[in-house]
């Protein structure tokens, strides 16, 4: 099966079968779509929650762009947003701070993709989100599912 | 002129940048030394600008698990200073200062956390005390944070926080030698842009 890997602020699309791997999501997130008629799936690496920037060169970094440039393309391919379903994995807390300095920029990832999702219309089916642990993510576009590996946690299936 | 990007940064600002990680990486393996009761010297300091990806390829791929200190910095210059350790020089602290071992992270006890936190620490404060005399800046230092981890995920710390500027990391850091064996610990300074500019003035190098 082939095997795609999203790096960070970076979006693959495969149909019909492979699977889309993304490595350790700490406060980023990922965001599988799929339209399961079609097996049409994307898996998305967001970093940040919205996009401020006036170039906006990167549109794969930021939830809001991200999740609208993907939706452009998947409905190219044929994708149908009836259809189209997400599940997102991340946004978790790396460091725990006494004096929350860091700001949660976890939370805030969350927030966006839940409501930029919203925004589409797309329903969300499964969350894997929050708490402190790094997340890598595969996305096997054969059945939809997804599988979730942590440092000490057990293997997830989404 | 004030760069707005880490890749506009000149071959000249580069060789300060470098000056300064080496200033910083001498103070920390010194501090390093004494703690260990034996000889620390460093191997020659960098200065990276990468772009995401790069980044996480530079320092050992994403999904290897590590320690890791983070100190945030305010004040004059904001940036987050990492200590990135690998189960070697875990075991290398906790042997020395403990008299013990691990195999795993997993076995970590909340005295060796200590250990690694306590120590990535002094390595941190000293390395930006030598940078805020040598520029003449105050710089304050929060108390440090720790985690466990993915060092992919770790490493998107400060990228995360300043990835609304750029879309690239720079790390100021350097490795250490002991017994003639790299340490597999780096330091890494990543300073936000207005700081590295302000810096950059200080340090008598931009023409601003």
């Amino acid at each position: 099966m082939d095997k795609l890997t999203i790096g960070i602020a970076d979006m693959k699309m495969a149909q019909g079968t492979g699977m889309l791997v993304t490595y350790a999501l700490g406060s980023c997130i990922g965001i599988c779509l799929y339209d399961s008629v079609i097996k049409l799936g994307a898996l998305i690496h967001i970093m940040l929650p919205i996009n401020l920037e006036t170039g906006r060169k990167n549109v794969m970094k930021y939830a809001d762009t991200a999740i609208r440039e993907t939706l452009k393309q998947m409905e190219a391919k044929g994708g149908k947003r009836a259809r189209i379903t997400a599940k997102i994995v991340g946004g978790a807390k790396m460091f725990e701070d006494n004096g929350g300095s860091l700001g949660n920029i976890g939370q805030r990832n969350i927030e966006s993709v839940r409501l930029n999702l919203k925004k589409e219309g797309i329903r969300i089916l499964k969350e894997d989100v929050g708490g402190t642990v790094a997340r890598t993510l595969l996305f096997d576009v054969t059945s939809g599912l997804g599988c979730v590996r942590s440092y000490g946690r057990q293997e997830l299936i989404i | 002129m004030d760069i707005k990007s880490y890749d506009e940064l000149n071959s000249l600002e580069l060789d300060t940048l470098r000056e300064v990680g080496s200033i910083g990486t001498g103070n920390a393996a010194t501090a390093l030394s004494s703690m260990l009761e034996r000889e620390v010297r460093i191997a020659m300091p960098e200065v990276r600008i990468m772009g995401y990806n790069e980044a996480i390829e530079w320092i050992g791929g994403p999904e290897e698990i590590t320690a890791g200190v983070l100190v945030k910095l305010s004040g004059q210059v904001n940036g987050i200073m990492l200590s990135v350790q690998q189960l070697d020089f875990v075991n290398l602290l906790l042997e020395s200062i403990l008299k013990q071992k691990i195999k795993e992270y997993i076995q970590l006890n909340e005295m060796e956390n200590s250990v690694l936190i306590e120590v990535g620490n002094i390595m941190i404060s000293t390395f930006i005390n030598a940078l805020s005399g040598l520029a003449g800046v105050d710089i304050n230092l929060t108390v440090p944070a720790f985690t466990v981890d993915m060092q992919g995920a770790i490493l998107t710390v400060p990228m995360a926080e300043y990835g609304g500027q750029s879309d690239y990391i720079m790390t100021i850091g350097g490795n250490f030698i002991c017994n003639g064996k790299q340490v597999p610990c780096r330091l890494l300074l990543s300073p936000d842009i207005r700081s590295l500019n302000f810096l950059l003035r200080k340090l008598g190098v931009s023409d601003g």
